[in-house]
């Protein structure tokens, strides 16, 4: 009954050798043929679904047609298809499963009048190929042999069409056989399906989109992507302005499509072209990855695209990146790399669903990154399955012009998906932040001071300092509790009747040899970390919490400035620079001082440094510290109102309180109200700083570390000024000066979140302060805008800042050179230096951005368990702050979280808002204006949202398994938010930041403690009892500290 | 590529075959003239030649002898060119010592061995082209050239292969089929009596499917059966006629 054939197949092994392989292949003398007309039916066992009888023809599809109008095919107008194996199997061959699938599920369904007529398996269709036929010819041959064996199974009654592409199978067998047609695609349409305009356009696309794909196919020669050109042929190209250099930038919400290439170095400067460079597509783009330097060639001016405006799926960033209108600009392709920036990448491996439908090939998975910006990675690993709900390191090994993603391996495991650990693990690793505990040789180098042996002066370092101990009243101002101070103030009246005013600093370079085992620790780690609930410390503990830091009541080094004022116009006459031994006499805090200013004196039993004394001599330092701060006080306003003088602005003291808020979420932390003596300590350190800057710049004018702060380009003010005119506020962006005043005036008195808003958008414009060598910048680009200085440097936080430790160095180099000395030091050459200063930005923006992130991160934990459907907490009053087409941005005084809010959702209705102003979704349009965006329903009804507008939200968490989780908005009423209970109202009001990260640790404690509960008894009550595990009081206080002092040292962003 | 689908919707195998069809079996008896008994077998496109010699004396030393039965020593080997790679595997490996002793299991327990104490029957079998279900055509061979040999058998014993692929018992694995790594069940059967001989799989497969596809197997071993019969007959009838009665 079966008929036994043999076929020869010839395979080719993965080594590249070919294997002769023999396979059987039977043949039976009937199969289901599946039609109404069969003459045999109960021989042909037709017992699935038949063609319906009442079409005029049967078309028997070609194998090139299955493959490519399959979506013209599943049209249900088209009836009386007869799918051959032979092209069924060719579409399972080259196109994948996923089409073959969409075919299978066509013949299943019973809608669709097509079947599957099993040729290959029928004795008397059955074509064996000859010797060198290629397998195209063998498939038309072995279709139209089918067809004429079923048009006369049929006994010639229904005509038979075979579509096919191939004018050679037209020609050859067009008029072989009456009753067989063969036609092209478009003829068959053309003549059966004139009416049925949808399958011609979509037949014209398809057509359209073939010959793209057919000319892309041979520029690449069947490769996916086009080879990177030769080293030599690139480095020319650059020169000669044909292609330009640049750093690949991948937009995070259009990772797929759009990328774009910051210009650098000459290139910029030889070429007319001012923007970046768009990349559209992975094409284009080339397997370059973000972060590459790439070399781009522009494409001609008719293939310029424009930049996507609305907002994208997870849109929650608030660079306004957006504004463009999409008009085209330059836009290019990448035509080599110069350098691959390819790191550790975090990344999740797929689902176990997910990793069956990537196919029985399991053992390449392609896994995701955590990082939107960079593509799928192919990894080659046996355990996938086990590494499902783990975050993981990977690297990328390389990516060939074949390979639609690049290949990569597995490096470690991080920790589990969700995980509060597992997830700061991720955000150190993604911002290349190492902070494994310091090693012994690095320990080996540090002082010690135990109780048995305490640290003391050495005789040696007495003579060559300067000696203030008993000479200066030093005195250090820091937040309540803080470990590390850094800085300490004096100010004395001298003989001569003049001022003099001190600041002291840390010497950290005492201790951090230039090129020991510390130093080049602290130098690849180039600043504290600091997290939303821990914070990694570039040097130890040993010296920053004790030899180092100024502590009240012991002896310690220090890197002092000392000016001498004139008595009454506080003029500096005189000014001294020099290594200094202090000891502080009082260590403040900053509500105590701010008390002795006021003149409120009972604060005196909170000093513990008065708590021992008696009466007498406790009233008479009293008075000597109280007239110490209250000079202070008048020399910082003093020395302030000059600088407001010269032109200066004052933007700092409120505006970065308000940056710092919109960075990093944490406005709750500052006072209200902030205190003066912020303002003075603040003032001092600048003033240090400032004369520290002039210092080094005069002795090393090449080689000296300065922070400057470009001045903004006015086309990013464009926003605020729009916005603020919304409000009715003028701000005039000609010039810092005038921006702080406008800025000043722009103050709303029924809502101050306004005011907030517009200089966190004025910040938002501006560009980052920048640490740079004096060698490569001409003079008057040392100006720093915000503070209005014309040089300015990082002197102040040696502890927690590696440029504070080069700038020591400077200093101390260039005293050494003032006395003629020779310099121990061989400082760092102009290009050394413009490279460190490349890395500690980096890193600075790394730590930033992983405080953003961790801040983030603990948001979303706060608000995952909550359901947002009944917990109160999660509603909450919005400010709209910007404008969007199909949404809104809004921020979120409460938590302080920005992010986006849709007014058009994924199935395309708006919202609307009903009589009691809830709201809801309906069907209709959305219409943007410049600083409002109006939603109308259908029905008639229309919503508007204005800049400014206070509208209710409702806070959900997005989860996601493979990135971070992201905070979601809804808008459920269009007015502001009323606390139903007027009690929680005024308790409530504001949730510090330091309460959410407390509550998750503690949740996320609490959920250690019950996995450990029945293990240990005694280790639970100690977790309970002292509580304090992994993290002090110590740390929160510190982390208020700092928080606090960085708006005049740690991220001036002004 | 997308993986090879095993069996299509309508029901067909690679090969065209439907789940429940065996392969195309040829057999011939008595293809030696120099050994007691021999064989050969295609079953698709797997070739295996058997010899049987025997029983005689115990060969090597004699402390092997059974008293009450005798010894049957069955040897596995495969060819070098029996694979799509040409590959040397060396006498003793592992598969076919695993193999020789399957053998030995099923052909002890139907060859009536107590009526030949202290002596020996070797049975040889080669493969000369694998493609799947090597272990049912070697028993299949061996059974033919054990009879060949004229030693008393409780009954004909047939094995044949079963597989499950997507809830539908296959009979007789292909290469191909085989190779995609789905359950493989062997399957020895003595089909008179319906006794099993030897049942061996060494996949995972749940409990509820183990019926079915033991029954498929079991089907397609009777349906050997019928074949290695109609071969058994055919070669006596031959016999006959060459004797002259």
């Amino acid at each position: 009954m079966l008929q036994k054939r043999e076929k020869v197949l010839l395979l080719r092994t993965f080594q590249g050798r070919t294997l002769r392989i023999v396979r059987e292949h039977y043949l039976r003398p009937s199969v289901p043929c599946n039609s109404p007309l069969c003459p045999q039916p109960a021989a042909c066992r037709n017992d699935g679904k038949l063609l319906s009888s009442d079409v005029t023809h049967y078309m028997i599809p070609d194998w090139k047609i299955v493959q490519d109008y399959l979506e013209i095919l599943e049209f249900p107008e088209l009836k009386g298809i007869i799918f051959m194996q032979t092209a069924c199997q060719a579409v399972q061959h080259q196109r994948g499963r996923r089409q073959y699938n969409k075919l299978r599920n066509l013949l299943k369904d019973a809608r669709h009048d097509c079947v599957l007529f099993a040729n290959e398996f029928q004795q008397s269709c059955y074509l064996p190929r000859e010797r060198g036929e290629s397998m195209e010819k063998w498939q038309s041959r072995s279709i139209y042999s089918a067809a004429v064996w079923y048009y006369h199974h049929c006994q010639d009654r229904m005509p038979i069409v075979m579509v096919t592409e191939d004018e050679e199978t037209i020609q050859q067998y067009g008029s072989d056989t009456e009753g067989v047609f063969v036609v092209s695609f478009k003829d068959y349409l053309d003549n059966f399906w004139p009416d049925l305009k949808a399958a011609h356009e979509l037949c014209e696309s398809i057509l359209q989109s073939r010959r793209e794909r057919e000319n892309e196919s041979q520029e690449s020669h069947g490769k996916e992507y086009a080879e990177h050109l030769p080293l030599e042929v690139l480095e020319a190209g650059i020169k000669s302005g044909r292609y330009i250099q640049g750093i690949l930038n991948v937009n995070k919400h259009r990772a797929q499509t759009e990328a774009f290439v910051r210009l650098q170095g000459a290139s910029s400067k030889d070429s007319d072209l001012i923007s970046d460079i768009l990349i559209h597509g992975m094409k284009a783009r080339n397997r370059s990855i973000h972060g590459d330097v790439v070399v781009v060639e522009l494409l001609p001016k008719n293939e310029w695209k424009g930049r996507t405006t609305a907002l994208g799926e997870s849109d929650s960033d608030d660079k306004a990146s957006g504004e463009a209108p999409s008009e085209p600009m330059p836009t290019g392709r990448v035509v080599g790399i110069l350098q691959k920036n390819w790191r550790d990448y975090v990344v999740t491996f797929p689902s176990k669903e997910e990793v069956q439908s990537q196919g029985k090939n399991a053992q390449k998975i392609l896994v995701t990154p955590w990082d939107y910006r960079i593509p799928k990675i192919r990894i080659s690993t046996q355990q996938a399955e086990a590494l499902q709900d783990f975050r993981v390191v990977v690297r990328i090994d390389s990516w060939e012009s074949t390979s639609m993603y690049p290949n990569g391996h597995f490096v470690r495991v991080l920790g589990r998906i969700g995980d509060l650990e597992g997830e700061i693990a991720t955000i150190l690793v993604e911002n290349s932040i190492s902070v494994a505990p310091f090693s012994e040789a690095q320990m080996c180098e540090m002082p010690v001071n135990t109780p048995e042996n305490p640290w003391k002066v050495s005789s040696e370092e007495e003579r060559e300092r300067k000696d203030l101990r008993r000479t200066h009243l030093v005195f250090s101002i820091d937040p309540r509790g803080c470990e590390d101070v850094d800085d300490a103030l004096s100010v004395r009246a001298l003989d001569n009747g003049s001022l003099e005013l001190g600041v002291h600093i840390a010497d950290v370079t005492h201790f951090v040899a230039p090129h020991s085992y510390i130093d080049i620790e602290a130098r690849t780690r180039a600043t504290t970390y600091y997290l939303a609930d821990r914070r990694y410390d570039m040097l130890p503990s040993i010296l920053s919490a004790d030899v180092c830091s100024l502590l009240g009541g012991v002896d310690r080094y220090a890197v002092s400035v000392m000016w001498e004022l004139d008595k009454t116009s506080y003029e500096i006459k005189k000014v001294w620079y020099g290594r200094t031994i202090i000891q502080s006499a009082y260590k403040l805090f900053y509500e105590a001082a701010q008390e002795l200013l006021d003149g409120n004196v009972h604060v005196v039993d909170d000093i513990p440094e008065f708590r021992d004394l008696d009466e007498k001599s406790r009233q008479a330092k009293l008075d000597e510290l109280v007239w110490a701060i209250g000079k202070l006080t008048d020399i910082a306003r003093h020395v302030r109102a000059k600088r407001d003088r010269c032109g200066a602005l004052e933007l700092e003291g409120v505006e970065v309180r308000v940056q710092l808020d919109e960075k990093k979420n944490i406005h709750d932390l500052i006072p209200k109200q902030p205190l003066e003596v912020h303002e003075t300590v603040a003032e001092c350190m600048i003033l240090a700083n400032h004369w520290v800057a002039r210092k080094i710049w005069e002795s090393f004018p090449h080689q000296a570390l300065l922070r400057r702060h470009p001045p903004p380009h006015q086309e990013f003010f464009s926003e605020l000024r729009e916005c603020a005119k919304a409000k009715g506020f003028f701000i005039d962006t000609r010039s810092n000066k005038t921006l702080a005043d406008s800025l000043d005036n722009a103050n709303d008195p029924n809502d101050p979140i306004v005011n907030k808003l517009l200089r966190s958008m004025a910040t938002q414009a501006m560009s980052n302060a920048l640490y740079f060598s004096t060698g490569s910048y001409a003079e008057e680009e040392f100006h720093h805008y915000g503070l209005a200085l014309d040089k300015y440097t990082h002197f102040t936080s040696p502890i927690r800042r590696y440029s504070d430790i080069i700038v020591h160095r400077l200093l101390m180099a260039a005293i050494s050179k003032d006395k003629k000395m020779e310099s121990k030091e061989n400082l760092f050459s102009n290009k050394d230096l413009e490279e460190l200063c490349r890395h500690i930005n980096n890193r600075n923006r790394a730590a930033q951005r992983s405080q953003k992130q961790s801040t983030e991160l603990f948001q979303c934990m706060y608000f995952k368990d909550k359901d947002p459907e009944t917990e109160e907490r999660c509603i909450s009053d919005g400010v709209i702050y910007s404008i969007r087409t199909n949404g809104v941005l809004v921020f979120i005084p409460r938590f302080g979280i920005k992010g986006a809010a849709y007014l058009k959702n994924k199935d395309g209705l708006v919202i609307s808002c009903g009589p009691d102003s809830h709201c809801e979704w309906k069907p209709g349009s959305l219409q943007r204006f410049q600083d409002k965006i109006t939603s109308t329903t259908t029905g008639g009804e229309s919503v508007r949202f204005c800049l400014f507008d206070h509208v209710t939200v409702r806070v959900s968490v997005q989860a996601s398994r493979c990135h971070s989780d992201t905070i979601r908005l809804e808008i459920i009423r269009n007015e502001p938010y009323v606390v139903p209970d007027a009690g929680l109202c005024q308790q409530g009001s504001l949730l510090l930041k330091s309460d959410l990260v407390k509550e998750v640790t503690r949740s996320v404690e609490e959920a250690q403690l019950a996995q450990e509960v029945t293990v240990d008894v005694i280790e639970e009550d100690r977790q309970k009892y002292c509580q304090t595990k992994g993290r002090s009081l110590y740390t929160l206080l510190e982390e208020i500290r700092d928080l606090a002092l960085l708006d005049v040292s740690n991220s001036y962003r002004i | 590529m997308a993986g090879l689908e095993l069996l299509s919707d309508q029901g067909y195998r690679v090969d065209g075959r439907r789940a429940g069809e065996l392969r195309k079996i040829q057999a011939r008896m008595g293809v030696f003239a120099q050994a007691d008994g021999s064989a050969y077998i295609e079953q698709g496109n797997t070739k295996a030649l058997a010899v049987v010699y025997g029983p005689h004396e115990i060969r090597g030393s004699r402390a092997r002898a059974l008293p009450d039965r005798a010894l049957v020593n069955c040897q596995y080997s495969s060819a070098t060119f029996s694979t799509g790679e040409r590959k040397r595997r060396p006498h003793g490996d592992r598969k076919s010592c695993e193999m020789g002793l399957q053998l030995r299991q099923t052909f002890e327990a139907a060859i009536l061995t107590q009526l030949h104490p202290r002596s020996q029957i070797d049975i040889y079998v080669q493969v000369l082209q694998a493609d799947g279900g090597t272990y049912a055509a070697c028993v299949n061979a061996a059974t033919l050239a054990v009879l060949d040999a004229g030693i008393p058998m409780r009954d004909f014993v047939c094995a044949c292969s079963a597989g499950f692929v997507d809830g539908t018992a296959l009979a007789d694995l292909s290469h191909v089929e085989e190779a995609a790594g789905g359950p493989q069940l062997a399957l020895a059967l003595l089909p008179a009596s319906g006794q099993i001989a030897l049942l061996e799989m060494d996949a995972r497969l749940h409990e509820d499917h183990l019926e079915q596809v033991l029954e498929a197997a079991a089907r397609a071993a009777r349906d050997v059966h019928t074949l290695l019969d109609r071969v058994v007959r055919q070669h006596v009838k031959e016999a006959s006629i060459l004797l002259g009665d």
